[in-house]
């Protein structure tokens, strides 16, 4: 879980009567989230279901997931690291100005009530979504986040786990993890895997220049990322493997086009609480699946000869 | 028409994984995705097995998956820092492969959530 203090969806379902969404919009964004799992499931430890659970809301606007909540805690935008270290104070009685709190946009009345009620919780858990994880702060943000609810459970049982969206991108982070050690920004150039967001994320390793050959398989930065990042991209030889013709696949040197995955392709998709889950395809696709194509590229690179000696990259030139 | 119908199918749309999912389904299209949710119907029914697309692309011009696969494994060979990036919407069988394929290369990889 990668030291994550998190549970399964099915311990939410059947035992979380707090339940915090900070920085989400499940209602458009994971339809079923509030049916399925946080709200209207009745289970032996939450009987009367939705009347036996308290449900926040915590986002810089009212979005439509607002209306199913108990209450709606609107943070000014920016401001919910700060939040999120005055909460960690409070929850331990330490004393807070009330300037520090008038920032965040909340008073100090609803501060109290909320920390009341989550040391009141029999099961509390936090859900945080991109509005957190991805704005100022980010993954400070998530960490704040993360140890807040760590620390709750000082007075009661208390877990946090991220929404996760993009299919199965939780599993990427699990076979990187089971794989190098590390869920993600990973150099192999000195023949071990090494851990660095920032110097080996993508849009960094793009929009600074330092990568010159792109393999994207199951994303679109054209679509997505900064222009400096895409401007790259149409620099250098990119790779897509996609179901379809993208725009990153506009500007590749190389498009491959691949079934798609769960539809036409088998194999396991991880949910967001890290639950391995097969996919049942139901058409045949003329395409071949992904985990093909990579293979025999994979295998095409392994058939060439052996790099190290002949052309010096960064290892052998650092000595 | 014969509908092939799929119990407990596994929409990979969201995060939520939801695998409950009854398809019912031609040999060229879902018809159907019940217990789905509007992001999930148009996930469904929004993909085909039609040969809509080229097998392959190189510089533009359709190709075979051979040539592709050889130009593609000629890219990354000759690059110094090739970049293997994604891996969201694919199975965990191909993440394991890109990740093998990143460390033969001496390269980078990384995902969405490092956006």
């Amino acid at each position: 879980m990668g030291g994550k203090v998190t549970c399964t969806l099915g311990e939410v379902k059947n035992r979380a009567d707090f339940i915090v969404y900070w920085g989400g919009n499940p209602a458009e964004c994971h339809p079923r989230h509030f049916t399925k799992y946080t709200l209207m499931q009745k289970s032996k430890f939450l009987p009367r279901g939705r009347k036996d659970r308290t449900v926040v809301m915590v986002d810089i606007r009212e979005t439509k997931s607002v209306k199913a909540a108990d209450i709606f805690l609107q943070v000014r935008p920016g401001k919910d690291f700060e939040l999120m270290t005055i909460l960690r104070a409070m929850v331990k009685d330490q004393e807070v100005s009330d300037e520090q709190i008038a920032e965040t946009g909340l008073t100090r009345e609803q501060l109290t009530d909320l920390i009341a009620r989550m040391k009141g919780a029999r099961f509390g858990v936090m859900f945080f979504g991109m509005g957190l994880s991805m704005t100022r702060g980010k993954h400070m943000n998530s960490a704040a986040l993360l140890t807040l609810a760590a620390e709750m459970n000082a007075f009661t049982k208390f877990v946090a786990m991220p929404m996760r969206g993009h299919g199965n991108v939780t599993g990427a982070d699990v076979i990187m993890r089971w794989q190098t050690g590390y869920p993600f920004g990973i150099s192999f150039n000195r023949g071990y895997p090494r851990y660095n967001p920032g110097e080996f994320s993508t849009v960094d390793v793009l929009v600074r220049g330092d990568t010159d050959c792109a393999f994207i398989i199951g994303a679109d930065p054209g679509a997505t990322m900064p222009q400096p990042a895409i401007d790259h991209l149409a620099k250098i030889p990119t790779i897509v493997l996609d179901p379809h013709v993208t725009h990153t696949s506009r500007l590749a040197r190389v498009h491959i086009t691949t079934a798609p995955a769960g539809i036409a392709a088998p194999g396991t998709g991880y949910r967001m609480d890290e639950i391995p889950m097969p996919l049942r395809p139901a058409l045949e696709s003329p395409y071949p699946s992904d985990e093909e194509v990579v293979r025999r590229i994979k295998e095409a690179i392994a058939a060439k000869p052996d790099w190290m000696g002949q052309q010096p990259q960064m290892l052998l030139s650092q000595i | 028409m014969e509908m092939k119908v799929i119990e407990h199918a596994t929409c990979t749309f969201c995060g939520c994984v939801c695998d409950d999912i009854e398809l019912h389904a031609d040999e060229t299209r879902i018809h159907q995705a019940k217990r789905a949710c509007v992001l999930g119907k148009a996930w469904f029914l929004n993909h085909t097995a039609e040969h809509k697309y080229p097998d392959a692309l190189i510089d533009g011009r359709p190709a075979t998956v051979d040539e592709a696969i050889e130009a593609a494994a000629d890219h990354l060979y000759n690059a110094d820092m090739p970049l293997v990036y994604g891996m969201s919407n694919t199975t965990c069988e191909a993440q394991k492969e890109c990740v093998e394929m990143a460390d033969l290369l001496c390269g980078l990889v990384d995902s969405h959530t490092s956006l």
